[in-house]
């Protein structure tokens, strides 16, 4: 089952599963099977920026300002945004792609990682603003203990798929063993271990940011780092869209509507995808414990952003069919988060950056009539 | 013109809700009901209701994965009188 770039054989994309049936020859879209993946590609096209038009440059001051416990909150946050977002750059191409059968997931996979691509570029323009030599920052990703429990929690779901995927490619089904271990190579393990990636991935996107993302707006409630807080609410509103698609690839495989033993694996490793998620809800509460351990900062406290997670996690977990986990965090205590995180905030002057239509507006160049007034030729 | 529906959110009162004015979650919020969202354009899913009862039209195709017998109030407005779980 090795993979071609360009597969020769006549396939039908229409009645490919997504993901393990004939590799994508065509990058075709006038046909789609499921056509949401299409649609979420122009959404997030749509949504493009990037860093350098961001001024940045009031975060400096705002930064020395700080006091030191909120200086690691700030910091840290970054650190373990560069992590996820470095993870994200590459792993949906590298793990995904070998393995898609249809064009337009295909490219949304593509188009997804690329965006990850501009998050991680947008941290290396924030942290250059805020000093002179940011090396020690990035250096401490690799070092930090609190970030390397969560690296290792987001990333060996990804990598078993992508090493199993290996075997299976350059051996096919049967047992392989490399270095001494025996592995036992099917199609349907590697479904299983799909299933779980994408589950993993989505606890990524739908939660996984939050805690950052609360600290990050909790600072420009009180006017501070806005220019950084201007980036993250660009990339939230990307984590939006890319949450939504993972959300569809685990309820398309769930509801029947894609690859009949991916229902079956979804119903057999229900508890194992709810334990995912509340892996990673723990997480992140620990997550904050480390954000406030010298102190909290002003709008917000340890027991605030782990309510928040809860709240989060709910929302999240309705739209992939389980309940609620936390009934009694059914009303949202961070209510002023709302505000940075809805896609286009009108109030604000159009020449702002952070307007999405902005950017589109300067490409959508529609002549009224009425624009070219009594201009005679 | 107006189009005045019902609305029933979580078995309480009645709500009217013009459905000719704004989405259904914009109507909820002036009826200052604590509603969840984020995006409000219909691609986070963040403000996924049960729909107990009733139809809605949407306004903005909705990009979240709709679940059968929810709705997504940001992008929608009513169509009939509604019976909803938010
Ligand atoms: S608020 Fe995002 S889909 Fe309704
Ligand atoms: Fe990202
Ligand atoms: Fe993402």
């Amino acid at each position: 089952m090795s993979y071609s770039t360009f597969n020769q054989e006549q396939t039908n994309p229409l009645t490919e599963p997504m993901f393990l049936g004939n590799s994508v020859n065509v990058a075709r879209y006038d046909q789609q099977k499921h056509s949401i993946f299409e649609k979420l590609i122009e959404k997030q096209i749509s949504f493009f920026w990037r860093p350098e038009e961001i001024d940045v440059s009031r975060d400096r001051v705002d930064f020395n300002k700080l006091t030191d416990s909120e200086k690691h909150v700030f910091i840290s946050n970054l650190k373990y945004q560069t992590l996820l977002d470095s993870i994200q750059g590459r792993s949906p191409n590298i793990a995904l792609l070998p393995i898609v059968s249809i064009p337009e997931l295909e490219t949304w996979i593509e188009t997804w990682s690329f965006f990850e691509t501009i998050h991680s570029r947008s941290y290396t323009h924030i942290l250059r603003n805020l000093f002179t030599d940011p090396s020690e920052v990035f250096e401490d990703i690799v070092i930090n203990e609190q970030i390397k429990i969560r690296a290792n929690d987001i990333s060996q779901y990804y990598d078993d798929l992508i090493f199993y995927t290996q075997l299976w490619q350059t051996h096919g089904e049967g047992e392989v063993t490399v270095d001494g271990e025996t592995y036992n190579v099917t199609q349907r393990e590697i479904k299983k271990k799909l299933f779980l990636c994408i589950n993993s991935v989505n606890a990524l996107e739908a939660i996984r940011f939050y805690v950052s993302f609360a600290c990050t707006f909790a600072f420009a409630e009180r006017e501070l780092m806005e220019g950084n807080a201007k980036i993250i609410k660009l990339i939230a509103r990307d984590e939006n869209v890319h949450l939504t698609s993972t959300q569809h690839i685990l309820n398309l495989w769930q509801y029947g509507e894609d690859d009949p033993e991916m229902k079956e694996i979804a119903e057999e490793l229900r508890d194992e995808a709810y334990e995912i998620f509340m892996t990673a809800v723990k997480q992140e509460k620990q997550w904050a414990h480390y954000l406030f351990k010298d102190g909290s900062m002003i709008g917000l406290n340890e027991s605030m952003l782990c309510q928040y997670v809860e709240y989060i996690a709910n929302l999240r977990m309705q739209a992939i069919g389980f309940d609620a986990p936390f009934e009694n965090m059914r009303s949202n205590p961070l209510p002023w988060m709302n505000k940075y995180l809805v896609s286009d905030n009108v109030q604000v002057a159009p020449q702002e950056a952070e307007i999405t239509s902005y950017l589109v507006g300067q490409i959508d160049s529609e002549v009224n009539a009425s624009d070219l007034g009594d201009f005679d030729l | 013109m107006t189009k005045t529906f019902k609305v029933i959110v979580n078995g309480g009162p009645e709500l009217a809700v013009d459905a000719t004015e704004g989405t259904l979650l914009e109507a909820l919020e002036k009826h200052q009901l604590e509603m969840h969202y984020h995006c409000r354009s219909g691609f986070c899913g963040a403000c996924r209701t049960k729909l107990n009862s009733g139809q809605v039209r949407y306004t903005t195709e909705p990009l979240a994965y709709v679940r059968k017998g929810d709705i997504l109030p940001c992008c929608c407005v009513p169509e009939s009188d509604l019976d909803i779980e938010h």
